[in-house]
C-alpha cells in the first residue's frame, strides 16, 4: 500500500517534471513558478468536485485553465527577456498561492478537504500511471517532431530561428500552453488522490524543487527529467531523514550540478 | 527579373542616420556585392531586407510584393534566406539537425507540427545540401564543437535549405584566415546562377571579384553601382576607403 | 489622517524601505557585473543576521553584531563569487540563476540545521521612542542607512573603483580592453554587496526582534520586486524604489490590513512594471 502510495506520488512528479522539460529544457524558458499551473489544476479538481461535478470532466477543465494560465504568461514571456522572465514567473507563482489563499470558494489557508476519489484505491493508481505513460509518450513525439526541434532552434539562438522560418513568438507561447496543461492535470490527479489541498503546496519551494529534477536529471532530454522526479522525489519518501535534511541537500545538489555539471547529470556530455 | 527592390529606405538610431533614402534593385541571378567602410550602413540595409530591423521610411518589395512589415520569420518562408556576421549556429544540435530545422519550415505555418523532423526524405536532403558544402562527414558532431570556418560553410547549408530565391550573406568572410575564406568562396561560386546572392564584405580584395554587380555605400548613402571594376575606379569610393585605409 | 499616525507610517515605512534598499542595492551591483541574478544573496543577508545574533549571544553591542554580520556576510559572498560565479562566466546565466537559487535554498536551511527552526530575538535595542512616535531602532535603521549610503556614493562617484563598476556594466569587454581589473573589482563588488545585505539583515533582526532560518525568503522576493521596480541595473534607483517600496506597503498595511497581503503589494507592482515598464519606473532607457 505504501509501495503504491510512493509510486503514484512519483508518477505525478514525473509529469510534473516532463511537463517543465518542454517549456524549459525544450524551449529554453526559464519557468519558476511551475508549481502554480500545478494549484490551478488541483483547485479546479477540488473545487468542482466537492460541489458534485464528476472527476473527469472536472479534470479537464483543471487542464484547460491551466493552459488559459500558460497562455497568459507565455505572453506576457514575450516581452521580457531571460532574467526578467524568471522573476515574473516566480511572482507569478505569489500571485496564484496568493489567490487560492485570499479569494473566496479556495477555502482559505485550510483548503479544501475531502475531495473524492474517483476509480477507488485500486483504481484510481491505474489512472496515474496510464496519464504518465500518456505523457511520456507525448514527450517523446514532441521531442522528435518539427515543434520540438522549432522549440530548440529558438532556445539556441532566436535570431537564426527566425532566419530559417521559427515564429518564435507564437512557439515560445506554444510551450507554455502545452507545458501548463500538463501540469494541470498532474494537479488534478493529486488533488483527488490525495484528498486534501493547501495554497502552500503549490508554493514557491515546489517550483524550486521541480526545476531541480529538471535540471539535475538533465534538460531537454526523457531519462533526465524523469531520473530527476524518481531519484530526487524518491529519496524524500523513502528516508525520513533525507526529509529533515530535504532542503539543505537539494540545494546543494542543485549548485553542484550546475557548477560541475550544468548539462545535468544524464544530460549529453558536452 | 528583379528579385528585390529597396525604394527609399531610411532608417535613423536616435540621431543618427543609419540609412538614409536608399534604392537598390537585385536582378535574378545575379551576385550583388554590398560595399563600404564601417559604418556606412550595410548591416542596417541588410537587417532592413531580412525584416530584422523596420525602415523609418520606404518601402521593401519582393517579386512585387510589399515586405515591408512582415517579420524575419515570414519573410524566411517566402524565401528570403541570410547567415549572420556573428556566426549563429544551433550549438546544442548537430551539424544534419542544424540543417533539418531549416528543412521543416513549410510544416510550421501549422500550430501544432508533430511531423518527425528526421524522416528519411528529409534526412537525404539535408545530407546533400552538407555535401554541397563539404561537411557530410561531420554530420553527427554538435555545431559548437566546430571551428569557425566551418560554421561558416553550415550556416550557408542551412540557408540553402530554405531553397531560398535571395540569399543574403553577411559578412561572410569574417574571422576566417585565407584557406578557408576561399572554401567558402569556392562553395559560394558553385551557387552562381542558380540563387541570387547579396553579399556584405568587408575585404573587399577576395569578395569583389567574384560579384556580378558592385553597389558602394558610405555614410548611409549609396554612393556608387555598376560592374565592380568601374565601382572600385571610382573618386567618391576611392576617397571613403582612404580614410579607412583599405586597398580600394 | 492624524499628525501622529502619519508621522508613525512615514518612521515606519523609511525604516523598512531602508532596510530594502540595503538588501537590493547588493542585487543590482552584482547584477550590473555579472549580468546574473545573485538570489543566494538573500543567503548571505540571512547569515549575517545569524552572525550578528551570535556576536550579541556572546556579549556584544549593537556595533559588534553589525561588525560581526558584515564580516561574515563578506566571508560567505566572497567564497560564492570565487568558486560559483567566476568559473561560470561564460554560460547561460540560466545555470548560475539556477545553482544560485540551490545555494540560497542550501543556506537557509543549514542556518535551520545549525541554529533550530525557531526564532531567536536579539534585543540589542531598545525599542524607546526618541521623538513623537518615531521610535529608537527607527531612527538606528535609517541613520545607518544613510550613512552607508553615503559612504557608497563616495566610493562610486569619487574612486577608481566606481568608474570601473560602471564602465564594467555598460561593456565588459571594453572595460577589460581598456584595462579595468575584472576579476578584483567584481570581489570588491561582492564584497561590498554583501556587506551591506549583512548589514540589513542584523538591522532586521533588531529591528524586528527575530531571527529565524527563513527570514531571507521574503526580503529575497522583496529583493527582486525592489530591483525590478528600480530598474534592472540602476544601482541609485533600487534604493529610491526600496524607500518608496517601504513607504507604500507601511500605508497599504495600515488601510487595508486583512483584505490583503502586504506581499501583494510588491508582487503586484512588480508584475505591473514588467508589463508595462520593463526598464523600471525610475530609469530613461530601456535596458540592453
Amino acid at each position: 500500500m505504501y509501495a503504491v502510495t510512493v509510486f503514484t506520488q512519483l508518477c505525478i512528479y514525473a509529469i510534473l517534471t516532463l511537463s517543465l522539460n518542454l517549456i524549459t529544457g525544450l524551449a529554453g524558458q526559464v519557468s519558476l513558478g511551475h508549481a502554480a499551473f500545478f494549484g490551478i489544476g488541483a483547485y479546479v479538481v477540488g473545487v468542482l468536485t466537492t460541489h458534485g461535478i464528476p472527476f473527469a470532466p472536472a479534470w479537464l477543465v483543471g487542464g484547460v485553465l491551466a493552459a488559459g494560465f500558460g497562455l497568459l504568461l507565455g505572453s506576457i514571456s514575450l516581452r521580457l527577456r531571460e532574467d526578467f522572465l524568471a522573476i515574473a514567473t516566480i511572482a507569478f507563482n505569489f500571485v496564484v498561492v496568493a489567490a487560492f489563499l485570499y479569494l473566496p470558494y479556495f477555502g482559505g489557508a485550510y483548503g479544501i478537504s475531502g475531495i473524492p476519489k474517483p476509480l477507488g484505491n485500486a483504481g484510481f493508481p491505474l489512472l496515474v500511471l496510464a496519464t504518465t505513460l500518456g505523457v511520456v509518450w507525448f514527450h517523446e513525439r514532441v521531442r522528435a517532431s518539427d515543434l520540438g526541434l522549432a522549440w530548440m532552434s529558438l532556445r539556441e539562438s532566436e535570431v537564426a530561428a527566425e532566419a530559417v522560418g521559427v515564429d518564435v513568438r507564437r512557439f515560445k507561447v506554444t510551450a507554455f500552453v502545452l507545458g501548463t496543461g500538463l501540469a494541470g492535470l498532474a494537479g488534478g490527479l493529486y488533488a483527488a488522490y490525495i484528498g486534501v489541498i493547501r495554497p502552500e503546496d503549490f508554493g514557491f519551494p515546489l517550483s524550486v524543487t521541480l526545476l531541480a529534477m529538471v535540471a539535475v536529471g538533465g534538460m531537454g532530454t526523457l531519462w533526465g527529467p524523469l531520473a530527476g522526479a524518481f531519484v530526487l522525489g524518491g529519496f524524500a519518501q523513502a528516508f525520513a531523514f533525507v526529509h529533515n535534511y530535504q532542503l539543505v541537500l537539494y540545494g546543494l545538489l542543485l549548485a553542484l550540478v550546475m557548477r560541475y555539471r550544468p548539462q545535468g547529470l544524464l544530460g549529453k556530455l558536452g | 527579373m528583379t528579385v528585390l527592390e529597396a525604394r527609399n529606405l531610411t532608417k535613423r538610431f536616435g540621431g543618427l542616420v543609419a540609412v538614409s533614402g536608399v534604392h537598390l534593385r537585385i536582378d535574378a541571378g545575379e551576385l550583388l556585392g554590398l560595399f563600404g567602410p564601417n559604418g556606412a550602413g550595410k548591416t542596417t540595409l541588410f537587417n532592413l531586407i531580412s525584416g530584422t530591423l523596420r525602415p523609418d521610411e520606404g518601402e521593401v518589395v519582393f517579386y512585387g510584393e510589399p515586405i515591408t512589415h512582415l517579420p524575419p520569420h515570414a519573410r524566411a518562408l517566402r524565401g528570403i534566406a541570410r547567415t549572420f556576421q556573428v556566426v549563429q549556429a544551433f550549438g546544442e544540435l548537430t551539424v544534419l539537425e542544424n540543417v533539418l530545422t531549416a528543412l521543416a519550415h513549410r510544416a510550421l505555418t501549422g500550430w501544432l507540427p508533430l511531423g518527425r523532423y528526421d524522416a528519411p526524405v528529409r534526412r537525404r536532403a539535408a545530407m546533400e545540401l552538407l555535401e554541397r558544402v563539404g561537411l557530410a562527414s561531420r554530420a553527427g558532431e554538435r555545431a559548437k564543437n566546430l571551428p569557425l570556418g566551418l560554421l561558416k560553410r553550415l550556416e550557408v547549408a542551412r540557408s540553402l535549405a530554405l531553397q531560398p530565391k535571395l540569399l543574403l550573406l553577411d559578412e561572410p568572410l569574417g574571422g576566417l584566415n585565407l584557406r578557408e575564406s576561399e572554401q567558402l568562396l569556392e562553395v559560394l561560386l558553385a551557387l552562381r546562377g542558380q540563387t541570387t546572392m547579396v553579399l556584405v564584405e568587408h575585404n573587399v580584395r577576395m569578395a569583389l571579384p567574384v560579384c556580378d554587380r558592385a553597389v558602394a555605400m558610405d555614410a548611409g548613402r549609396v554612393i556608387a553601382e555598376g560592374r565592380p571594376e568601374d565601382v572600385r575606379r571610382h573618386p567618391q569610393v576611392i576617397e571613403a576607403y582612404l580614410g579607412e585605409g583599405e586597398d580600394a | 489622517m492624524d499628525w501622529q499616525t502619519l508621522s508613525a507610517l512615514a518612521a515606519d515605512g523609511l525604516a523598512v524601505g531602508s532596510l530594502y534598499a540595503l538588501t537590493a542595492f547588493g542585487l543590482t551591483l552584482v547584477y550590473g557585473l555579472l549580468r546574473v541574478l545573485h538570489v543566494a544573496h538573500a543567503g548571505v543577508y540571512a547569515a549575517g543576521a545569524y552572525a550578528g545574533w551570535l556576536a550579541f549571544r556572546g556579549g556584544g553591542g549593537l556595533g559588534w553584531a553589525l561588525l560581526a554580520g558584515a564580516g561574515c556576510a563578506v566571508a560567505l559572498g566572497l567564497v560564492l563569487e570565487w568558486w560559483f560565479y567566476r568559473p561560470l562566466q561564460g554560460r547561460s546565466p540560466l545555470v548560475a540563476l539556477i545553482g544560485s537559487i540551490g545555494l540560497f535554498v542550501a543556506v537557509g536551511d543549514l542556518l535551520r540545521i545549525l541554529f533550530g527552526p525557531y526564532q531567536h530575538s536579539l534585543p540589542v535595542l531598545p525599542p524607546r521612542t526618541v521623538v513623537g512616535p518615531v521610535s529608537l531602532p527607527q531612527v538606528v535603521v535609517v541613520a545607518a542607512t544613510a550613512g552607508l549610503f553615503l559612504v557608497v556614493y563616495g566610493i562610486a562617484t569619487r574612486t577608481p573603483l566606481g568608474v570601473g563598476w560602471r564602465a564594467i556594466a555598460q561593456d565588459a569587454e571594453m572595460a577589460a580592453a581598456v584595462g579595468v581589473p575584472l576579476p578584483r573589482y567584481t570581489q570588491l563588488a561582492f564584497a561590498l554587496a554583501s556587506a551591506l545585505a549583512g548589514v540589513a539583515g542584523v538591522l532586521v533582526g533588531v529591528y524586528y526582534n527575530q531571527v529565524y532560518p527563513t527570514m531571507g525568503a521574503v526580503p529575497a522576493y522583496k529583493a527582486l520586486a525592489v530591483v525590478v521596480l528600480g530598474g534592472l541595473g540602476s544601482p541609485w534607483g533600487t534604493v529610491a524604489a526600496g524607500l518608496l517600496l517601504g513607504v507604500v506597503e507601511s500605508v497599504a498595511v495600515a488601510y487595508l490590513g486583512n483584505r490583503f497581503p502586504p506581499e501583494g503589494v510588491a508582487f503586484l507592482a512588480m508584475m505591473l512594471v514588467l508589463l508595462f515598464r520593463p526598464q523600471g519606473l525610475l530609469t530613461a532607457e530601456p535596458q540592453g
